[in-house]
């Protein structure tokens, strides 16, 4: 008889399935755990973590020197973009419609819907599609895109409890799903989540974006969040159970330990290592803390935290 | 299908009717309208008719008793027909009343002496013998001699401005005079001497200082009887509607001064409408007992509160001296004695205190939880073995303050409303027979519950502009306004100021927090004790608020956690009630003080868990519906 | 398991005495419950109910200290899965391997690297704990030369890896090692009995090494009853799935089941099946998060030190303070020395929301976010910390009046009370209260900045 009798933990709930990307394509289905992430001894794990490459509609303005070389000349256009994402081995793209913001360019609605378009001839991944964050302009862009991709079950985004009405609508009526962000807050999430359903959005069109912090910068409080989200849904709360979004590329890279080149402590060592190990930390914190899709920024942390999703995702035997 | 004969008294009127046939739509085809504010939903209980024979189905409603069952009463909205049936509708008087026997009007207890009565203030009438050349005893020796002898009191403490009118007094009426008496101290403490016998009672005054109201009950301390009660908004709203503002106010130059004079000429105007109307005078008060928070407590003695507001939050005192009506500028005996209530702590003050006192939580084995909801949300929780005591900022809100349509529970307020869920047309119940002026605390809770229910809101407190509009395409009574969508509860045409009464989604917004924050106050103590919340035996809800509202209503928006509504019971205002038991007895008194040392203070920011709960409460009625089991089902329909 | 304050009451004499210093004996045993408080603070209580208190109150982890002084490991006493629960209180130590069988002048580089290394964050010295120097090839001579390059730096903590007892007992006795409470690596199956000694001995912790859980708990067992209790234990995993599965087990076994022969501080060696640097640091970073105590890495640079502390400070932050923005004036959109000029709070929800809608409203503009220690505007106003005097400080400090040319202020409608103060303070300016709720923000801007 074994001495130690191994501490599994039987869940009662699940988290939700949420299917992404149109019929005859590719298409990627997230969430489905009935475990905390890659305890397999736990219970099932029926889909591993994906990797969504954050790709812009136009060229990024103050990305890091690093990033911007790894792509090339791939980030003139979105649509070569997300193809090299594509043959880089990102699981989704994830596109970010930055230049209709009012600030950086005011692009319209039919240049939107024009740019998924694009996208989607050169690639057959799954989209996010998400506006610049500016209520009105995020209406306008996002109700066209949703218009012509009518049946390709992109992900829109990002609704906040202040535009949920809207783009929720419009998601349902295009066959789309929804990301839905919360200020780093469980309960923030988790009623969002209710207003979104209770306006009739299904559960299985929601992915939760409940705000990253990135590795110095919050991430405590992020993986807490997601941690505390992730056990209310294995403990049966289904408002709770959507899969979870997180963008370390973005909240990564937006700080000067992954940026600064220059004028910054020599203890901090080369750029070129920390910016990335600083991507791929926090990306595979928070991964371990509950996220299904992650969203990245450099095509070498796409790999690495691919690398290792697949060392987690390959099933242990039992310990003892 | 068969055919049913139903007849309706009074009146006779019979119809025909199908089987299964809602009681209502059989009463609409007799030509009888019932009121049905909820839209025959079968949540308001209004529609309620007696059946006084035949069958019906769906007679269980949770607005119905057992008894009210056995007797016929059903509501016409869930009922059905199943055979021939005579009908009584009770007439609209009778259906009012059948709102009013709604959880929130379970009658408050009446205030009550629960001790032997033992006044600190006592009178004695001497007839002293006169002086002579044989008895030629100093005049307060004499008065000293008369006091033991006849009224079996010792120790007279008096001061020189009595003592230089004494000689005159005792001579004035040959010898009789009545000596009132303070006896709280360790001696007898002259309070008033004159000449003769006083015909009227001994009068003492126990008062409650809120931070937005002021309440004084005018007592006859010879017999214990209450013989009035007077309230008024507290004057220093003026310098601010909450106790923060207050205290910042206090900080300035003269500050204090100008709150302390405040508090006391609210007081001063209490005092002598209930001395009119009693035909008593002013200097017949011989006492009183002041409950109120800490910081009225500070303010009404006018000690600087800045530290209360300031981390680590410290009152300067939480036991005050006893001092003197004649210190403080109260317009009743200048040498009564002033005694108020302890306080535990910055945020717990003395009005919880004699709350508790009032409630008599602390002698039984009954775990309960003993809420006071005012500007302040105070909460208590325990037994005769544990008391633990928290207290929130709710804000003015429930006190019919701080919104724009808000105003006191009196004639004129809004205090129960009912949302047809068909029509989305409200139905507003007044105080008094005037038309409506605003809206109160109670009928705040209302509003908010039934346009959650009905859907006019989201569970997170927005308008739903739309829906309102497909509903109500011709006069919607939703629409967006200077600070953001709005619902019209009155227009103008039957409002009393002429205006429409609206409720904001800045409104909603403040109620939502005030709830927030009054239900995370009572899970932070349950986590904190570790003791779930669905042990509570018994919810005492004290504060004058606590009176009007419904219990139903109030766990609909989350306000009280939905336990059973036969767990809770409306005490009143327990902190006036607790200073009238003070003022009557010293055993109360010394209980009081008692207490104190027992309860034990939760810092609620001392840590994560408030925030954290107060979040997840900021929202209809919880983030986490299964805390709302009643309401969860009442919003899935 | 732990008690709650109400069952912890129960043991109590109820007096309310005031002898241990709280108000109450409930308030006693509430901060008895949250670890706050030591029972022998109360003198009155019997032995009995001093017998079931401290039985409840023992530590499911045992808290092992390798080292003395400098940077010493202390780890263990942990009592959460998670980190909101409650906190993670003893941060893992951070340690470099070196191996006798590289060249003593690499060796002895090594050593100084992470003897030097110090790095600042968020006002804190941040440092690597030590070495861990491991027995290579076997030989006696190498491995002694090598403990004795460690004499260099006293204040490391230090690792000692040999699987040979007479090894490991040259290297205890060396004057290098002399008081210095070295980890001993490991007692196996084979030579327990002479570590064991050893550990004794030397007073020193011993680290138990044997493949999955059930060998484990049978060789700590073995070796708590030779009298050692500072153990450190070592599953064997050294992958990222097998290592997160062991010392998930470990950890529960110790918190959910009370199971003591696992109840000790983990060792983990993230470097041994990494096949890049990067996986090396990606593994000791699921280390860090996941239960390890000491970590032993095979590479050291600044580039990875300094994200690595950063992580290690972060998931041992204590999660019961509120989250707080770093005070500063924040850029949005591309603000101009014309843009509007708001100011809030550093409590991060009031920040967030307010963030959110000047981001939504597509203006450019300034956002001043003053230090309320993490208080929203009412509550951080009610405790007099967003006040006129904090916000003209945070105003100079942060060089305002550099980055604006105009002289208006917009502050939060909650605080409208503020503004008298505020002109008092700032005499030169313009102070205008804003929205009372953050969804006006945008309305207001566009009312106020039209261009």
């Amino acid at each position: 008889m074994p001495k130690v009798e191994a501490p599994v933990e039987k869940w009662r709930g699940r988290v939700q399935e949420v299917r992404l990307g149109g019929d005859g394509r590719k298409q990627v289905t997230v969430g489905g755990e009935s475990t905390l992430p890659f305890l397999h001894f736990d219970g099932e794990i029926p889909h591993r973590p994906v990797i969504a490459a954050e790709v812009l509609d136009m060229p990024p303005a103050d990305w890091a020197e690093n990033v911007v070389s790894a792509w090339g000349d791939a980030l003139k256009s979105p649509a070569a973009w997300a193809k090299k994402a594509a043959q880089l081995g990102a699981d989704l793209i994830f596109l970010r419609l930055a230049s209709a913001h009012p600030e950086q360019g005011n692009t319209s609605g039919a240049q939107a819907a024009k740019t998924v378009s694009q996208v989607m001839e050169a690639t057959d991944l799954p989209l996010i599609v998400v506006g610049p964050d500016v209520a009105e302009k995020d209406n306008e862009v996002i109700v066209a895109v949703a218009e012509a991709a009518r049946g390709q079950r992109l992900a829109l985004g990002t609704v906040t409890d202040k535009n949920y009405r809207t783009i929720v609508a419009t998601a349902m009526a295009g066959g789309h799903a929804v990301v839905a962000q919360a200020p780093m807050d469980m309960n923030l999430s988790k009623q969002l989540n209710i207003l979104c359903c209770d306006v009739g959005l299904p559960k299985d069109s929601l992915v939760m974006d409940p705000t990253t912090g990135a590795l110095g910068y919050g991430m405590e409080y992020a993986l807490s969040v997601f941690e505390r989200l992730r056990l209310a849904a294995l403990q049966g709360d289904a408002m709770t159970a959507m899969p979870i979004l997180c963008h370390a590329g973005y909240e990564s890279w937006r700080q000067k330990e992954a940026k600064a080149v220059e004028g910054v402590p020599v203890s901090w060592g080369d750029q070129k290592v920390r910016s990335l190990l600083w991507e791929q930390m926090t990306a595979l914190t928070l991964l371990q803390s509950g996220a299904e899709i992650m969203v990245l920024r450099h095509p070498r942390s796409m790999d690495v935290v691919r690398g290792v999703i697949d060392r987690l995702m390959a099933r242990q035997g039992p310990v003892s | 299908m068969k055919t049913c004969r139903v007849s309706f008294q009074p009146g006779g009127a019979v119809v025909s009717v199908s089987e299964g046939t809602l009681l209502l739509d059989a009463a609409a085809r007799a030509g009888i309208l019932l009121d049905m504010p909820c839209g025959g939903q079968g949540r308001c209980g209004r529609c309620r008719v007696k059946v006084e024979s035949g069958e019906v189905t769906g007679r269980e409603n949770i607005h119905l008793s057992q008894e009210d069952m056995a007797q016929g009463w059903v509501l016409s909205c869930t009922a059905r027909v199943v055979g021939d049936l005579a009908i009584t509708v009770p007439p609209k008087v009778e259906r009012d009343r059948a709102i009013v026997e709604l959880p929130s009007a379970r009658a408050a207890a009446q205030i009550a002496l629960h001790w032997p009565r033992y006044p600190a203030l006592r009178r004695a009438y001497l007839e002293l013998t006169p002086p002579s050349l044989e008895d030629n005893a100093p005049d307060l020796e004499r008065l000293r001699r008369g006091l033991r002898q006849e009224a079996n009191l010792e120790g007279l403490e008096l001061d020189v401005y009595q003592m230089r009118e004494l000689g005159a007094t005792l001579r004035q009426d040959n010898w009789r005079v009545s000596a009132t008496l303070d006896a709280s101290g360790p001696g007898n403490r002259l309070v008033d001497l004159r000449p003769g016998r006083i015909k009227g009672p001994l009068l003492g005054l126990a008062v409650d200082i809120g931070t937005t109201n002021v309440v004084a009950y005018l007592v006859n301390l010879d017999n214990g009887r209450l013989l009035g009660k007077a309230s008024r908004m507290n004057r220093q709203v003026s310098c601010g509607e909450d106790v923060i503002s207050r205290i910042v106010f206090s900080q300035r130059e003269g500050g204090v001064d100008t709150l302390q004079n405040l508090a006391v000429d609210t007081i001063n105007v209490l005092v002598k409408e209930l001395a009119q109307a009693h035909g008593a005078s002013p200097e017949d008060i011989g006492d009183m007992v002041m409950a109120g928070n800490t910081t009225m407590a500070h303010l009404f003695l006018g000690i600087p509160p800045r530290y209360i507001r300031e981390e680590p939050y410290v009152p300067t005192a939480t036991h005050f001296p006893v001092c003197t009506a004649r210190d403080l500028g109260l317009a009743i005996h200048p040498r009564a004695s002033v005694y108020c209530v302890p306080s535990v702590a910055a945020y717990v003050g003395g009005d919880i205190t004699a709350g508790v006192l009032a409630s008599k939580l602390y002698e039984s084995d009954t775990l309960s939880l003993f809420l006071d909801v005012g500007t302040n949300g105070e909460i208590v929780l325990g037994n005769k073995d544990f008391m633990m005591t928290d207290a929130c900022s709710a804000g003015p809100a429930l006190e019919g303050a701080g919104m724009r349509c808000g105003m006191r529970a009196m004639p004129g307020a809004i205090e129960d409303v009912r949302i047809s869920s068909l029509t989305l047309e409200p139905t507003i119940k007044v105080i008094g027979d005037v038309p409506a002026q605003g809206i109160c605390g109670s009928g705040l809770i209302s509003a908010v519950a039934e346009m959650l229910v009905t859907g006019v809101i989201s569970k997170g407190g927005k308008i739903d502009l739309d829906y309102v509009l497909s509903r109500q395409p011709e006069r919607p009574r939703a629409r967006p306004g200077e600070s953001g969508p709005e619902y019209v509860l009155v227009w103008a045409g039957e409002a009393g100021g002429g205006t429409d009464i609206t409720l904001s989604e800045v409104d909603l917004e403040n109620l939502v927090r005030v709830k927030a924050a009054i239900y995370a106050g009572i899970m932070v103590m349950a986590e904190k004790s570790g003791i779930p919340l669905d042990t509570v035996e018994r919810v005492l809800i004290g504060g004058a608020f606590g009176q009007h509202i419904n219990v139903e209503q109030a766990i609909q928006i989350g306000l009280l956690p939905d336990l059973p509504w036969d767990k809770f019971h409306f005490l009143g205002n327990t902190s006036a009630w607790g200073a009238y038991n003070i003022l009557l007895s010293k055993h109360a008194r010394s209980k009081v003080e008692e207490l104190v040392a027992g309860m034990t203070y939760v810092e609620l920011i001392a840590d994560n868990s408030f925030m954290n709960e107060f979040t997840a409460s900021l929202f209809l009625p919880h983030t986490d519906a299964d805390r709302f089991p009643s309401v969860a089902h009442l919003l899935s329909r | 398991m732990a008690l709650t304050a109400i069952e912890i009451y129960k043991y109590l004499p109820k007096t309310n005495c005031k002898d241990c210093g709280f108000p109450t004996c409930l308030a006693f045993a509430m901060k008895l419950a949250q670890k706050g408080a030591e029972l022998s603070a109360c003198k009155h209580v019997s032995e009995e109910a001093k017998s079931a208190l401290e039985a409840a109150s023992r530590p499911p982890i045992r808290l092992v200290t390798i080292g003395k002084d400098g940077r010493k490991v202390e780890v263990g006493n942990e009592v959460a899965m998670f980190r909101h629960e409650k906190t993670f209180y003893h941060q893992p130590g951070l340690l470099l391997r070196v191996k006798d069988s590289a060249a003593p002048d690499k060796v002895a580089q090594e050593m100084a690297a992470v003897a030097s290394y110090k790095v600042e964050r968020v006002g804190m010295q941040l440092s690597w704990n030590g070495l861990a120097i491991q027995n290579d090839g076997g030989d006696k001579a190498a491995f002694l030369a090598a403990v004795k390059l460690a004499q260099a730096h006293p204040e490391l903590a230090l690792v000692l890896m040999s699987d040979d007892p007479d090894t490991m007992a040259a290297a205890l006795g060396d004057p290098a090692v002399a008081g210095r409470l070295p980890l001993i690596y490991a007692a196996t199956e084979a030579n327990w009995q002479k570590m064991a000694a050893l550990a004794k001995q030397h007073k020193c912790p011993l680290a138990v090494r044997a493949g999955g859980l059930d060998a484990l708990a049978t060789l700590t067992e073995q070796v708590a009853a030779a009298g050692i209790e500072d153990i450190v234990v070592d599953p064997g995993a050294r992958d990222f799935g097998d290592s997160l599965n062991a010392l998930t087990q470990i950890r529960r076994l110790a918190l959910k089941k009370s199971f003591r022969p696992l109840g000790y501080p983990v060792i983990t060696f993230p470097g041994e099946k990494a096949s890049s640097q990067e996986e090396e640091v990606l593994l000791a970073t699921q280390h860090i998060a996941r239960y390890a105590g000491v970590i032993v890495l095979d590479h050291f640079s600044p580039a990875m030190a300094y994200p690595l502390l950063t992580e290690r400070l972060n998931i041992y932050t204590d999660p019961q303070k509120p989250l707080q923005m770093q005070a500063g004036v924040y850029p949005f959109g591309k603000p101009d020395p014309a843009s509007p000029l708001l100011v809030t709070t550093n409590f991060s929800l009031t920040y967030f929301s307010v963030s959110s809608e000047i981001e939504s409203s597509g203006f450019p503009t300034w956002l001043m976010v003053v230090d309320t220690e993490g208080q929203s505007v009412l509550t951080s106003w009610a405790s007099g910390k967003f006040d006129a005097e904090k916000i003209s400080k945070a105003a100079k400090n942060f060089k305002v009046e550099e980055k604006i040319g105009h002289r208006s202020l917009v502050i939060p409608g909650a605080v409208a009370v503020l503004r008298g103060e505020l002109e008092g303070e700032f005499p030169e300016w313009k102070i205008m209260v804003g929205p009372r709720e953050a969804v006006g923000i945008g309305p207001f801007l566009k009312q106020n900045w039209a261009r």
